[in-house]
Parts: structure tokens; sequence; C-alpha cells
């Protein structure tokens, strides 16, 4: 299916990519500048004692308790790469520098430390740079360029590294992250028809993936028809009788987080099949309330409206199927 | 650290993040003195388990539709978590999720740490749909609905004469289990390997319908499904680039292949006395997926992945016809249907400077549909056969989008965004061969003071089609005036405004305002207009070091509007539909004393569905949820306490498709007769919680 459309867009992206590349090339050096600690690291000291150093004042009674961390994988001392194998606070939080100091003259202000997290002066990229430097692995191969990474989203939005157990890693409490940001998606799942993820049977990484994905919606497979497939598998055929718009695209009709119309219809037959189904007879009339149970009561209407003989609306094997009826 | 001056932290954040981020380079650090005496490690077991009673005032299916919770009566409590920590990083951990309940679920992963992983999973999910149909066929969960002896056939459903007293209760539902296996192992450093293995079995019922000409039936179709999914890969990653090679393979299994019906109306020719519908065919689809990163420098970084897949189905054909008298040759005995899926990313994103960041993405979505395409002679409906024979449409398409965005940091405190995107879509055998799509977009984003981040974005789209000519194979055609709406022409407008303040350390706001609009200038008839607006607010406070308060806002407005043409001409009725959803969510948690916790979380919805058709209005659909949670924690010693919940939900709904419909009500369909579902339950909770 190549045509000059496709070159088109292959010659687009070649273009893009050869003007970024030459940027890049051009602007290397100062890049790499900036990818290397600099001199003045060694202006700021590490601590004598380590953790220690931190636990003194960050125990469970400060305003930032770290003490939880112990009771995650990154304070694993057996498992080399963690931080607690390596610097321990300073892996991440770079060196303490004066920041460790006991006591402050009156009005000296305590040496900030490297923080994360959405108030953190640090920027998105040097945060996530920090995180990404140990798990840069494969379920974050594609995480430049993918949506949270564009939105400036940082690790510590999501992850709470220093809890006893990170909220995002749980299919109950996992929305509940994402709500604040996605306001949406949390009114959704309280309208009559939804994907069960108010109950706790479902978590948002069930149907996305956060780190890195080949669609702009984040879904977990290379695309939504294929995600949706990994629970609705009967729906994949092919058949024999295709609907073409399911084949393509579920959200055609559906939408994914909840509908006031049944089975997360985006709208209510017979009006949504009415939108792209015009032939003479009975798929072009109007369909009025007289129609209705207390009027004429009309197949076409009431019940599963256009479902009453058209069922098979997600593609039929049958060789008399053509019209999705058997 | 609260204390420090922006201008401090700024000052020192390069050499502490160029310290940080040179981890793996080891820096020489006399650690000589790191004891970790204040560090504490954990070893050994340690977890909670929760066990207690419940009970349910009311039977309804909609309140347990994902929880199972549908009958009045007591259930079980039970919930664990634990955790085993070993010196060597070995690890163990379980988590049983409402083990009482049909929504159950277990995890068991452990491993150690660094080396390899095993995990396993369960989990049950019930979707229980309706108890309040009716149905007069036997035989409910089997291939075979049948009608009661002395079923008396008429021409309307209101001539059906033993209806009535052949009417028996049933209930749709489904019932999934899925059992997923995983291990992952770290050989070497940088290598990764993983496998995970998952059976889903869902079997149950779900309504569908048949149809004889001019008469339908609603059914109930049984649900025998068991799918198993592989997924493998290698992976190999350092810090400049990684890469994945993946395998998947999906198999569907359908343990009913058909499901034949007695016709409860009088025949309209001679053996249609019973149908059969073809139920979902077993399918399989493999997929091999590479993906790749690669880090130019710290500043420009590069990614892609290609997925392969193939979908293959070849299930036999039932027979044309069950209708003796009518006989029809196939073509072939099974359909050997094949498609083949390409799907590919490209990302490369580059910061130029300080200032400038420059990013692109090409995406390539391949269906190519290789399934042999057959003339088909065809019986309508059991009834007759047809007139003209007809041949499958395989359908393909291949879709391209190019994203190139430019992103600008006018101070460290403002970034301005612009982009262009573009979508190209070709499909084979449907009206437009080919859309275009072309949306420029800018997003401007401010921090203002320390706490507060703002940002606005507005977005324009035009979608522009080669070509539209009715498919001749549609028959009988369509209205050549009729645009499908995702193959017309369309003009869409987007702006959306957020702004997210944490004025202190004990208050957050959130407020988003989004609006979408989609004019279809150029189809007369189909789906001319849409609206989506999207107003939501959040907020979480700790009034006191013992009390927190979180509330959400969301208002939503979904309109579209249509035209249609009964005379096969020019538009000469248009419709409406408008969906309005106000939600509102409030949660309170207060700790009383050391021994006590108390908190409560209160959530409405209220919905609405108004449809005018020709300026007629139909009743609105209506569904409100009303849910109250209350509840308690008393630390009765060390480890134990003792959890009392209160739980009351009503929900009231009103839907002119299913309200007053009876199973007789429409002469030419016989209804599984269902109602809208409204409750009003309590649920009391009583649990004893021991954590060690």
């Amino acid at each position: 299916m190549h045509n000059k459309a496709t070159l088109r867009l292959h010659s687009s992206f070649a273009g893009a990519l050869a003007i970024i590349l030459c940027a890049t090339l051009f602007a290397g050096n100062s890049f790499a500048q900036d990818s290397e600690p600099g001199e003045d690291e060694a202006m700021r000291e590490y601590s004598e004692r380590g953790a220690d150093t931190c636990l003194r004042c960050h125990d469970e009674d400060s305003e930032y308790p770290v003490l939880p961390i112990f009771k995650t994988k990154h304070a694993r001392i057996a498992d080399e790469r963690t931080p607690f194998a390596q610097l321990q606070c300073e892996t991440c939080h770079g060196p303490v520098g004066e920041h460790g100091k006991r006591k402050l003259k009156k009005g000296e202000e305590r040496q900030p430390m490297l923080y994360f997290g959405i108030n953190a002066a640090a920027a998105r990229e040097e945060q996530n740079g920090i995180c990404l430097d140990c798990h840069r692995n494969q379920s974050r191969i594609a995480w430049h360029g993918s949506a949270h990474e564009l939105a400036d989203v940082d690790c510590a939005s999501c992850h709470k590294v220093h809890a006893a157990q990170d909220q995002v890693l749980t299919t109950t409490g996992q929305p509940e992250v994402c709500y604040p940001c996605h306001t949406k998606a949390r009114a959704d799942f309280y309208k009559p028809s939804v994907h069960p993820v108010r109950f706790g049977q479902l978590a948002c990484s069930d149907c996305h993936s956060p780190h890195a994905s080949m669609t702009d919606a984040l879904m977990a497979a290379p695309t939504l028809n294929q995600t949706c497939y990994t629970c609705h598998a009967e729906k994949r055929g092919p058949f024999l009788w295709e609907h073409a718009p399911v084949a393509e695209d579920c959200a055609l009709c559906h939408t994914a987080h909840g509908s006031v119309h049944p089975a997360l219809l985006t709208r209510r037959p017979p009006l949504l099949c009415q939108q792209c189904h015009s032939q003479l007879g009975h798929p072009s009339v109007a369909r009025s309330p007289a129609g209705l149970a207390d009027g004429m009561p009309s197949g076409f209407l009431l019940a599963g409206s256009c479902l009453n003989c058209h069922s098979q609306v997600h593609g039929s094997n049958h060789p008399s199927g053509v019209k999705l009826m058997r | 650290m609260k204390t420090a001056s922006q201008l401090s932290i700024r000052a020192a954040l390069p050499l502490m993040i160029g310290a940080a981020l040179s981890v793996n380079a080891q820096p020489e650090v006399d650690t000589s003195q790191w004891d970790c005496k204040f560090c504490e490690f954990e070893e050994g077991f340690s977890g909670d388990a929760e066990i207690g009673a419940g009970y349910v005032w009311e039977d309804d299916f909609k309140f347990g539709e994902y929880t199972g919770l549908v009958d009045e009566g007591g259930y079980a409590i039970f919930n664990a978590r634990a955790t085993y920590s070993g010196e060597d990083a070995d690890y163990l951990d379980l988590t049983a999720t409402e083990l009482g309940l049909d929504a159950r679920s277990l995890t068991i992963e452990g491993g150690r740490q660094g080396s390899y992983r095993l995990n396993l999973r369960y989990d049950e999910l019930p979707h229980n749909v309706s108890d309040t149909v009716r149905t007069p066929f036997t035989g409910m969960g089997s291939e075979d609905l049948t009608l009661p002896p002395g079923w008396v056939d008429a021409g309307t459903t209101a001539a059906m004469t033993s209806l009535d007293n052949s009417l028996r209760d049933a209930e749709l539902e489904t019932h999934r289990e899925r059992l997923a296996v995983g291990a992952a192992f770290v050989p070497a450093d940088n290598w990764e390997f993983g496998v995970k293995v998952r059976r889903d079995t869902k079997e149950g019922t779900q309504s569908t319908s048949g149809a004889f000409f001019l008469n339908a039936a609603q059914l109930i179709q049984p649900i025998d499904y068991v799918t198993d999914e592989v997924e493998a890969f290698v992976a190999y990653a350092q810090r400049e680039w990684q890469v994945r090679v993946k395998y998947y393979v999906s198999s569907f299994e359908n343990d009913n292949d058909a499901l034949r019906w007695d016709n409860p109306f009088t025949p309209f020719t001679a053996g249609a006395d019973s149908g059969e519908l073809a139920l979902p065919p077993d399918n399989e689809f493999h997929q091999v997926g590479l993906a790749v990163g690669y880090q130019f420098s710290s500043a420009t970084n590069a990614g892609a992945e290609l997925a392969v897949g193939r979908m293959r189905q070849n299930e036999d054909f039932l027979a044309a016809t069950t209708n003796p008298n009518l006989t029809t040759a196939l073509p072939r005995d099974s359909l050997d249907g094949e498609v083949d899926t390409v799907n590919a990313v490209l990302k490369l994103t580059s910061r130029l400077s300080e200032q400038l960041r420059l990013n692109a993405a090409y995406r390539y979505d391949d269906r190519d549909n290789q399934t042999p395409q057959d003339t088909y002679s065809w019986v309508s409906t059991d009834t007759f056969s047809a007139a003209t024979a007809r041949e499958n449409q395989p359908y393909s398409f291949t879709r391209q989008t190019l994203d190139v965005s430019a992103d600008y940091r006018v101070d460290p405190r403002t970034k301005l965004s612009v982009g262009l995107d573009h979508e190209n879509v070709e499909r084979t055998l449907q009206e437009a061969d080919e859309t275009r799509e072309n949306a420029l977009w800018t997003k401007l984003s401010a921090r203002a003071g320390k706490h507060t981040q703002a940002s606005v974005r507005f977005a324009h789209a035009e979608r522009d089609v080669s070509s539209y000519e009715p498919v001749p194979e549609t028959q009988p055609a369509q209205n050549p005036l009729l645009r499908k709406f995702y193959l017309a022409d369309r003009s869409r407008d987007e702006a959306e405004f957020r702004v997210n303040t944490t004025p202190g350390e004990s208050l957050s706001l959130g407020f988003t305002v989004g609006v979408a609009d989609d004019d279809y200038s150029e189809s007369t008839v189909g789906l001319t207009d849409s609206r989506l607006l999207n107003v939501g607010a959040d907020a979480t406070t700790m009034l006191s070091v013992d009390t927190s308060v979180h509330a959400f806002l969301d208002h939503q407005t979904i309109k579209s509007a249509q035209a249609g043409s009964n005379a096969f001409s020019v538009a000469d009725w248009r419709a409406t539909q408008t969906d309005t959803i106000n939600t509102l969510g409030i949660g309170v948690q207060h700790r009383v004393s050391e021994q006590l916790d108390v908190g409560a979380d209160l959530a409405a919805s209220e919905s609405s569905g108004k449809i005018n058709v020709n300026n007629s209005q139909f009743p609105d659909l209506e569904a409100d949820l009303y849910s109250l949670k209350v509840h308690a924690t008393y630390r009765l010693q060390s480890g134990i306490s003792v959890r009392a919940a209160y739980w009351h939900e009503s929900y009231d709904s009103q839907d002119w498709s299913l309200d007053g419909v009876e199973p007789d009500t429409i002469r030419n369909v016989l209804t599984l007769g269902d109602e809208s579902p409204s409750y009003d339950v309590d649920v009391l909770l009583l649990s004893l919680r021991y954590k060690f």
C-alpha cells in the first residue's frame, strides 16, 4: 500500500531526522560537557559516615522521613545494583556537602540537597536522568519521546521510593496516582458502563504502558485494538464478514473508560449506527419517541435496537453472515 | 531543605546532579566509616493479615457487577500481605486480596534480587450483567435453545399464547479466571530474559439475538472461552543503548461453535423453524517485536520499535443454513483467514541547547488482510436464498503519522511548545482510499512562584479525504450524500487549560478545563458536529497533622449532531445527543487518637442523556449513583487492630430502551424483558488485622 503519500511521509521524517542530527552534531561538544560531572564536584564533599549522616535527622519524626526505604528493593545491599550497595543516600542525592552540618550559624540557611518531585529545583530531565541511570532497562527503552516524557513528567511524580509500598505499583492504589493529572478518567469510572478500575479489578497499567509505548495514548500493546484483544480475543478474527471500523479502531464505537450508554458505546443506537448506515429503507428512517414502549413499540429503537437483528457487529464467520445477522 | 533559596540550590544543582549521574562511574569515596548503623535493613518475614466478615443487605446484580456481592447475606473478608527478605537479596512477596469474594486475587513473587524473579498471579473477575431477564427458551448456557413443549408459534409476540407461562428467569453473567506465571533472569550484567504465560478462562452467558427475516428474538449466548498467551523476551541494556527482542503469541479457543434456536414466530417460509448463529471462531496471533534505544548524548535520544504479527483463523464453516428446504454450496470449507500486521515507531528527541529541544516521531501501522476473497451464495436468516451472491471484503489499511515538535524554554519557568502532527491513512475496499490530517498545536507551560504550574494548549486539525465514493459491494447502496464520520472531512479545534498549585505543604489544588470541537463540514448526511467539554477540579489538604481532606469535582458534556434522510436523498431529519455527567467526591481521614483512625468517602455521579430527533425529545436517560463509605480502625495493641466499615450505595437509572419493554411489547422482537437497574444497598464490615 505504498504510494506518494508514503513517500511524502518518509521524506518528511528523513528531513526532520537530518535536521535534528545535524544540529546535534553541531552542538555536540556542549552536550558532552553537560553529561560529564563538572570539576566543581570536588567542591562538594561526600559525607564521612554515609547514610548515618542523613539518618541522624531524617528519622521517623522528621519532616522528610525516609526510613521506610529500608523495606524496599532499593535497600538490598546484596544486590550490588542498588543505591545502598553503593553510596547509600548519596547515590541518588549526590554528595552531602555542607548540608550535613550539625549546627548552623544564626541566620544561615542549610545547604540544599538534590531532591525529587514536582516542586524540586532540578529540571525534570535531570531528575529522571538519575533514575534512568540504573533503570534504563528493557521496559524503558522508548521512554524518551513518549507522552509522559514529552509532558515533563518526573519519576517522583508517580513513584514514592521512600514509601514501604509504592502506591503506583498496586492494582487498587495505582489509579489514585494517575487521577490528579487524568481527572476525567476518574469521573469516567463512575459512569454506568465502565471497565472495572473503580472496583480494583483493573489497574491503569493493564491497558497502558506509562514508561513507553508505540501509541500516543501509551497503550500496552502496539495498537489500541491489539491492547483490547488481550482481554477480548474473541473479537480479533479475522472474520469472513468484517465490519470495517471494528477491524480498524475499537474507539470508533466504544469509549475505553466509561459511558452513559451500554457496552461503553460512545453514543446510543440506533443513532450511533445511523452515523454510517444510510441505505434506503429501515437504516435511513428517523426513529422518534413515537416508537417507545408506550407508543408504537419499535424493534428498531428498543431493547437491542439495530442489534436486535444485526447482533454480529464485531464480525461474522457464518457463510450467510454478510448482513452480520448470522 | 525547606528553607533553601531557589538561587542557592540552582547554583549547587549541576555538581550534585553530575555526581549522582556518575554513580556507575563509581567516584572514589572513602566509605570506610560508612557503617550504616542507623539503617533499619529488613530481614525475615513481615506483613499483615486481615480476617473478618461482611454482610450485604439487598440482592442486586448491578451493585455486585464487578465485586460479586450480588446476594443478601454474609461473606468472608480475607486479605493478606507478607514479605520475606533474606540476607542474600532473596525475597518473597505474597499479596492476597478479597479472597472471600468472587473477585479475588493472589500474587506471589520471589527470587533473588538482581538474579532471577519468579511470579504467579491468579485473578477472578466476575461480571454480573443482569438477573432481570426472562426467556421462554430452555437450554440456557448451551449451544441449543429450544422452546418448551406446547409452544404456540404466532406472527407477533402478543399472539404467542403460551409465552407468559413459558417465561423463566435467567441471569446474564460471566466469570473470568486468570492464571499467569512468569520468570525473569539476569544471567549476566546488562542481560535480562523473561517469559510470561497466561491462561484466561471466561465462562457464563451474555445476550445476543437472532432474526428470521422481519422477526427477531433476544437470546442467551453461552460463553466458554479460553485464551492462552505466551510472551518471552531477551534484552540487553547498557547506558548508551538498549535492545529487546520479544515474541508474543495469543491463542483463543471457543468451546461453542454455534448457537441454534427454535423460531418462536410463525415461519415466513417452510423450513425456517430454527436458526443458527456463528459464535466467535478460534484464532491465533503471533508477533515478533524488536525495540532499540540509543543515546547519542545526554541531550539526544533515539528509540525504535518494530512489531511484525500474523493473525490466523481457519475454523470450519457452519452450513449456510439449517433450513432443509434451502441448499447452498460453499466455495470453501473454512476461511483460511490471515492478516499480517506491521507496527513500527521511530522517535528522536534532541535538546539543542538549554532552551531548545526538538522531537520527532514516525509511526507506521499496517493491517494487510491476506484472507482469500470468494463469492458466497447466501441464505438470509435461514428463511430464503438471497438473490445476489456476495464477495467477502477483507479490509486492509495503512496508517502513518509524523509528529514533529519543538520545546523552547523562554526562561527556567516557562516552556513554549509548538508541534505539527500529520496522519495519513490508506484503506482498501472502503469509501475513501485515503484520508490525510494535519494538526497544528501549541502549548505554553509555566511555573508561577515555587509551587504553581499552569499550562494552556490549543490545537487545530484539518482532515481531508482524497475522494469519497460509495462502495458498489455494499447492497443496498448507501445514500451517496452520507459521509462515514471516520472517513469524512473534519475540522477539529481543541483547547485545554490546567493549573496545579501546592501553596503550602498541606494544600494541593488542581483545575482543568478542556474542550474539543469537531465539525464535519462536508457531511450532509451522517455525523455533522460533535463537542466534548470537561471541567475538573481536585483538592487535597491537611487541615491538621491528624486530619486530611480530599475532594474532586468533574463535569462533562458530550454533544453530537447528525443528519439522516428518510427519502434516500438530501437530509430531511436531524438528531442531537447530549450526555451530561457531573461527578463529586469527598474523602476525610482523621486520627482521633493514637489508637483510633476514622474516615469517610462520599461519591456522587449524576448522568443524563438527552436525545432529540427532528425536534421530538426522548425521555432523559438517567443514572444517579451515590456512595458513602465510613470506616474506623482501632489499634488494640501493638500489631493488632480492629476495622469496622459501613458502606451505603444507591443507584437509580432510567432507560427508555429497557423500561416497560416486556418480552411481548415489540410485536416482531421477542425480547429478554430486561429492566434498567436501581438499588439501595447497605454493607457492614468488621475485621481484625494482625501485623507481623
